[in-house]
């Protein structure tokens, strides 16, 4: 580059490779940052579970499930809210009338007395609540027709 | 920007790289921030029925399945988790005898009762103590489904509350 009557030379970085770097650092973070952990309830301690089988990333799977969170007072944590055993058990009658709904939807008929809820539980207790309160709510769950149950643990190393 | 094309120097447009690049930093200081590690969480696949009536299950253990030729009652490996005051594994009974608390202890016995094939156990019902800590029942589970994986068995486990009397 000239200017005037003396010659100028304007140091002129290459930005190319270093855009390429960020642009690939945005892209992973865009992969790997997770929106849709509200089902993760932070405050949940898992046990611990050397033997639990990964979570598989199947979308299919991800629409038939229902999350529950148990905390250690053995309350079903649902909405920002903590609910009884009688509170979830009408939660949980909902949630199921929600997907016997979308069954009839579909035209699938559904026999309570028989049949069974695609849906997944997936529970999620605290490692310090009882057996007890963790039964309340698979009972509960049984009662509207759910069989499937997934309780989670974290995976030692 | 000058670019050599064919022997030709050609004058180009000179595109301002420090907006799109500040713009870029400004992407990545918000991904950096509000990325979490996801934990590693695992789980245990169940099919939970619910707990069937005595006289159906009386009827169940005489009448024998159309795929196997012993009854689900036999081929049903019995436990039996006990919890203290506070809330801790107290006693396991595996098939009507006491069994250590600790993992190796109880490996030893899952792996007699699994992988004995004169035994004809390929599924088992826990009854746990309403009062056991969450922690401790899957520390079990995971014990369980450990010996049926060494046993080269697919994990079938179910559980029901401990009523008084259960287990002798």
């Amino acid at each position: 580059m000239s200017g005037g009557l003396i010659s100028k030379t304007k140091a002129e970085p290459n930005l190319t490779p270093l855009l390429d770097i960020v642009f690939q650092l945005i892209t992973f973070f865009m992969l790997v940052i997770n929106f849709a952990g509200d089902n993760y309830d932070q405050r949940i301690n898992l046990p611990d579970a050397g033997s639990a089988r990964p979570v598989e990333d199947d979308s299919r799977i991800a629409e038939d499930r229902l999350v529950l969170n148990v905390d250690s007072e053995g309350r079903l944590l649902r909405k920002d809210r903590a609910m009884g055993i009688d509170e979830a058990a009408d939660e949980i009658r909902h949630e199921a009338a929600l997907v016997k709904l979308g069954l009839q939807s579909t035209g699938v008929k559904f026999d309570p007395a028989s049949d069974t809820l695609p849906t997944t539980i997936i529970l999620r207790a605290d490692k310090e609540t009882s057996f007890g309160a963790v039964l309340g709510i698979i009972k509960a769950c049984q009662a509207q027709g759910f069989r499937k149950f997934a309780l989670k643990a974290m995976i030692r190393g | 920007m000058r670019h050599k094309r064919g022997g030709i120097e050609m004058e180009g447009p000179d595109v301002p790289v420090a907006p799109m690049l500040d713009m870029a930093f400004q992407l990545l200081t918000f991904f950096v921030l509000t990325y979490r590690a996801a934990p590693v969480e695992g789980q245990f696949i169940m099919n939970l029925l619910p707990p069937q009536p005595a006289t159906a299950m009386a009827a169940a253990a005489t009448e024998p399945s159309a795929t196997n030729e012993l009854p689900a009652s036999l081929r049903t490996l019995p436990v039996f988790l006990r919890a203290d005051d506070q809330g801790r594994l107290a006693q396991v009974t595996i098939s009507e005898s006491d069994v250590t608390n600790d993992p190796k202890g109880l490996a030893e016995v899952l792996d007699y009762h699994l992988q004995d094939p004169d035994v004809p156990f390929d599924q088992t019902l826990i009854k746990v103590d309403p009062e056991l800590r969450y922690s401790e029942l899957m520390s079990i589970i995971d014990g369980f489904t450990d010996a049926f994986i060494r046993a080269k068995k697919e994990p079938k486990l179910s559980f029901d509350e401990l009523r008084p009397g259960d287990g002798g």
